[in-house]
């Protein structure tokens, strides 16, 4: 293969881009598992469950995806509500969370793929736009629209999210809960509703992610599984509970696995995201930004 | 009973039932019966991580896979007789646990786990890209018809399952030991509060990286036979999510703190495993697996042995009297009736017409006030007799609709001794001795379920 | 006589918060060290990065001699340091006596001369379950337990261990006034027998019956060490703790 700069000018934007992409998908897992100490490895299934829901009314009313992901926001705050009462009521309360709460999170990944499995079938399903099969070429670089689209989008929700948390008081009290939660009940607030009010906005974050992910690629029900260690390694890598931190993180491995694929080929590409979790996770495990 | 004699009584009764099935003769039960015995293995290897020391390893099927696909490697090179196979993926599969254990294990538990699944994803992806083994396309291994053990010729495939239960008497016994050793109080600190058990002495990244790796060679000893009994050896499956899944929810369904609890754990949902994947489909399976682990760990989390270990411990505290003796076996009785009478009316369900579908539907009730009754009866909940009763009456007019249908001495015979045992429960929790128990009393501590 | 423990320019930061800002602190052996602080001090920190549980950043610990930095917590115990936790860390799954066997079985055990058979184990358990007031209370279990013998199990878990230096880390709080005096007398048995104990406490009424030497933290640094008597009149004590 001759390694031209085309080749590697491409590689490096679309790693970029997919980075971008991959912020989206990670962010929820940042605010539950970064600041509200909740590993919620679930957190992939609901993104797939986001692309199939895309899918259908994609399907059946031609609605753009990226306006499904925002019209079903609520819907799954709602679930991530739901998800979140059920864990404080059955875990945090009784003070035994770690082997049960990891397990009963892991039960409903395994449910979700088991369920889209038996309604969807195996087959890849994707969704159709005007601008997904559209690309752009500015001199050497191609710009497909189907990942430039999910990327800005991406980039904008993250900006809303950063801005939320850092600006308002709801957001500032979702900050607060992580640090001392007696400080937060003196000053009147609610620390289970923050709290179950910070891991429903994470949730919710996987109505537009699923939606960004069947734009960029067709979907069948064990995707959610690479994302694991993908959303993870990201974490980890950019220092949990920090939103700057998870965008270099996800750009960094979006890079990583763009020239990996491009050079060595797509297959090995799960590899890179887990090897790099678990390197990481052996030399540094307070990530690059560390807390 | 010390070790030394557990030991010879668990390979006794290991060799026991491989001559009983022997004597039955049918080829089946050992082609089923060799899935529901390795799962014995891997949950109890499960459990000495997981459930003793507290770590969750999502990874089963990286370690399983190793044993399987370290089999695969010699049978292309140089086939080696399956005992030796047997060491050598236990080293193999102990020396990654050991790797792992070390990169990962001196974070928190929640870090461990995710890199074990990491683990899972990175293996597999380097088994499909490694051709010799078959890569993605798999790989094919013959397995000889027959081989011979002191004299006798033995069908290969009953040869396997021998091996997999003497294995699997040799993990339980295992377990069992270090449950009542030192190492087993060490263990269960780590579980308990491993701040409080390294400030007491306990080495604890020692003992964790001991049990990683024991955890982790008894995986890939479980692994090692697995392609001479399956035949075609490929990556997506061996590596397969069913393997973390069943290997996580046996230990927790059945109790994860002591030897016995991933033995009824995996017995009971192998069981129904082989049932609903013929009956239904494994998909379907693998839902009801799903449901009962997150079913389990939301109601009882110490799973069946917690439950019956909680029941005992205010129903008679001491020794168990004959009061809560009946209760067990009637609270068993209906669990495990009413699991598989979800999974016989489930498979009716999907199967048959509207008026099919009517009776499966009532079936399906009939179970649900089974499972419900018999988690009443061991939590005290008030009204969990009259449930329990309930569930018995309804079951004798389905036995009768039972013989009525079918009068054949058999079916006549089966259905009759459920009546009877149905119409002993009842009389027995009509009981007044028994009834007072679900009464609500001052003082009386309340469950906490 | 060099001391039995020494901290030397003990500094530990959490982000941007410093917690400890270079503690000199040494502790003799056989004496009877009482540390007190307003909360927040650093007094639990300093514990920590005694005993292993926490890394700190710059200074060192020697404990007889020999330097202890990089030492996990479980050989600062087997080396005979221990300590008791603030908010009691009990082995929930096991009885009271089986917690106290933890120590014995991994601390004690596994000294150079310290070797048990059972039988010792069983009888140095019951040993320390008299000498706490457990006796009654060594097959429940900690979720039975009242708060007071939560407390007596923590200390007498430490105990266990048969340290040369015990931390006891306000082992005290919320017990009555003829149980403060039970643990009190019990610490001073324990030292009477050889054991250096330094003691953290909020309840001066104990802590003056108790001390020898008096140490007091403030903001995560030592202002005063000496004799009680004088510490407790020093007005940079009584400003930043006592109050006037």
């Amino acid at each position: 293969m001759d390694l031209t700069a085309d080749l590697l000018l491409n590689a490096l934007v679309s790693g970029l881009l997919l980075g971008g992409f991959y912020a989206a998908v990670t962010v929820g897992i940042s605010m539950s598992f970064g600041i509200l100490d909740i590993v919620n490895i679930a957190h992939p299934g609901f993104i797939i469950v986001g692309s199939y829901v895309a899918y259908i009314l994609n399907a059946r009313f031609g609605l753009d995806p990226v306006l499904i992901g925002v019209v079903a926001l609520p819907f799954f705050y709602v679930l991530g509500a739901a998800t979140y009462q059920t864990y404080h009521v059955s875990f945090e309360r009784r003070g035994q969370e770690a082997l049960r709460s990891l397990a009963f999170f892991f039960g409903l990944l395994f449910i979700t793929e088991v369920v889209l499995i038996l309604v969807f079938g195996v087959d890849y399903r994707y969704v159709s736009a005007p601008y997904i099969d559209k690309s752009y070429t500015f001199g050497l670089i191609q710009l497909p629209m189907r990942m430039v689209v999910p990327c800005v989008m991406s980039l904008l929700m993250l900006v809303l999210l950063q801005l939320f948390l850092t600006r308002t008081f709801l957001g500032r009290a979702i900050m607060a809960v992580a640090q001392d939660q007696q400080a937060l009940r003196l000053m009147a607030a609610d620390p289970i509703k923050i709290k179950r009010i910070a891991f429903a906005i994470s949730i919710a974050t996987c109505s537009l992610a699923g939606a960004f992910l069947i734009i960029i690629q067709p979907v069948e029900p064990s995707i959610g599984r690479e994302y694991i260690g993908r959303v993870f390694a990201i974490c980890v890598l950019g220092g949990l509970g920090s939103l700057p931190g998870t965008l270099i993180g996800a750009m960094l491995l979006g890079i990583v696995e763009s020239f990996t694929a491009t050079l060595y080929g797509p297959s090995w590409a799960p590899a890179i995201s887990f090897g790099l979790l678990l390197l990481t996770l052996a030399v540094r495990p307070a990530g690059l930004m560390g807390r | 009973m010390r070790a030394p004699a557990f030991f010879a009584a668990a390979i006794g009764t290991a060799i026991l039932i491989f001559i009983v099935g022997c004597l039955i003769g049918n080829d089946y039960l050992f082609f089923a019966g060799y899935t529901v015995v390795q799962f014995v293995v891997l949950a109890s290897a499960w459990n000495i991580l997981g459930g003793y020391c507290g770590y969750v390893n999502f990874g089963t099927a990286a370690f399983f896979a190793l044993g399987a696909y370290t089999s695969v490697f010699f049978h292309k090179t140089f086939p080696l007789p399956i005992p030796v196979l047997l060491a050598i993926a236990a080293l193999v599969s102990g020396l990654v646990g050991l790797g792992t254990g070390y990169l990962t294990l001196r974070l928190r538990g929640a870090f461990f786990s995710i890199a074990t699944l990491a683990l899972a994803v990175v293996l597999q992806t380097f088994v499909v890209n490694w051709d010799y083994v078959g890569g993605s396309r798999g790989a094919y291994v013959i397995r000889p018809n027959s081989v011979g053990v002191f004299g006798f010729e033995l069908d290969y495939v009953r040869y396997l399952c021998l091996i997999m239960l003497l294995l699997a008497a040799v993990a339980v016994a295992i377990a069992r030991t270090i449950e009542r050793s030192k190492l087993g109080y060490g263990f269960a600190t780590i579980r308990d509060d491993e701040l409080a058990a390294e400030a007491s002495g306990v080495p604890t990244l020692k003992l964790k990286l001991i049990a990683t790796t024991l955890s982790g060679a008894l995986m890939g000893m479980a692994g090692a036979p697995f392609p001479y009994y399956i035949g075609y050896v490929e990556p997506a499956s061996t590596f397969g999510l069913p393997y973390a899944v069943n290997s996580i929810a046996m230990p927790l369904i059945g109790g994860t703190t002591i030897w016995f609890g991933p033995l009824i754990g995996s017995i009971l949902l192998g069981v129904l495993t082989q049932l609903a994947t013929v009956t239904i489909s494994s998909a379907v399976n693998l839902l009801l697996v799903g449901a009962l682990l997150v079913g389990f760990v939301i109601v009882a989390p110490n799973g069946l042995v917690g439950l019956v270990q909680q029941f005992l411990r205010i129903a008679s505290p001491g020794r168990p009297d004959v009061r809560s003796t009946g209760l067990v076996a009637v609270a068993g009785f209906g669990f495990i009736v009413g699991l598989f009478d979800v999974v016989f009316n489930l498979a009716a369900l999907l199967a048959s017409d509207v008026s099919g579908e009517a009776i499966a539907t009532a079936g399906l009730v009939l179970a649900a006030l089974w499972l419900v009754s018999s988690y009443g009866l061991m939590t005290i909940r008030r009204g969990s007799p009259l449930l329990a009763t309930v569930a018995f009456g309804l079951s004798i007019l389905l036995a009768v609709v039972h013989i009525w249908i079918d009068r054949s001495l058999g079916n006549v015979a089966l259905w009759g001794v459920g009546v009877a045992v149905a119409i002993g429960a009842i009389w027995f929790l009509q009981r007044r001795h028994v009834q007072e128990l679900y009464q609500p009393r001052l003082g009386q501590p309340e469950v906490a379920a | 006589m060099s001391p039995l423990l020494q901290a030397k320019g003990l500094g530990k930061r959490f982000g941007g918060f410093v917690a400890l800002d270079g503690i000199d602190l040494d502790v003799a052996e056989g004496e009877r060290l009482g540390l007190i602080g307003p909360n927040g001090s650093g007094k639990s920190t300093l514990v920590n990065c005694l005993c292993g549980t926490l890394a700190n950043e710059t200074g060192t610990v020697t404990f007889e001699g020999r330097v202890l930095d990089g030492l996990p917590a479980h050989s600062r115990t087997r080396l005979g340091l221990a300590r008791s936790f603030q908010l009691p860390r009990p082995f929930v799954s096991m009885s009271v006596a089986e917690n106290l066997k933890v120590p014995l079985l991994y601390a004690v055990d596994s000294r150079a001369h310290g070797h048990l058979t059972p039988a010792q184990t069983n009888e140095r358990c019951e040993e320390l379950l008299g000498l706490v007031g457990l006796v009654d209370c060594a097959h429940k279990y900690p979720r039975d337990l009242t708060q007071v013998d939560m407390r007596k199990l923590e200390l007498a878990r430490a105990m266990a261990a048969e340290p040369k230096l015990l931390i006891a880390d306000e082992a005290m709080a919320g017990l009555s006034h003829s149980e403060v005096s039970d643990i009190v007398a019990l610490l001073i048995r324990l030292n009477e027998r050889g054991t250096t104990v330094i003691l953290i406490e909020h309840i001066m009424r104990a802590v003056m019956h108790f001390s020898q030497r008096l140490a007091v933290l403030v903001s995560g640094k030592k202002i005063a060490d000496g004799r009680p008597e004088e510490v407790i009149r020093d007005p940079e004590v009584e400003r930043a703790y006592l109050g006037q």
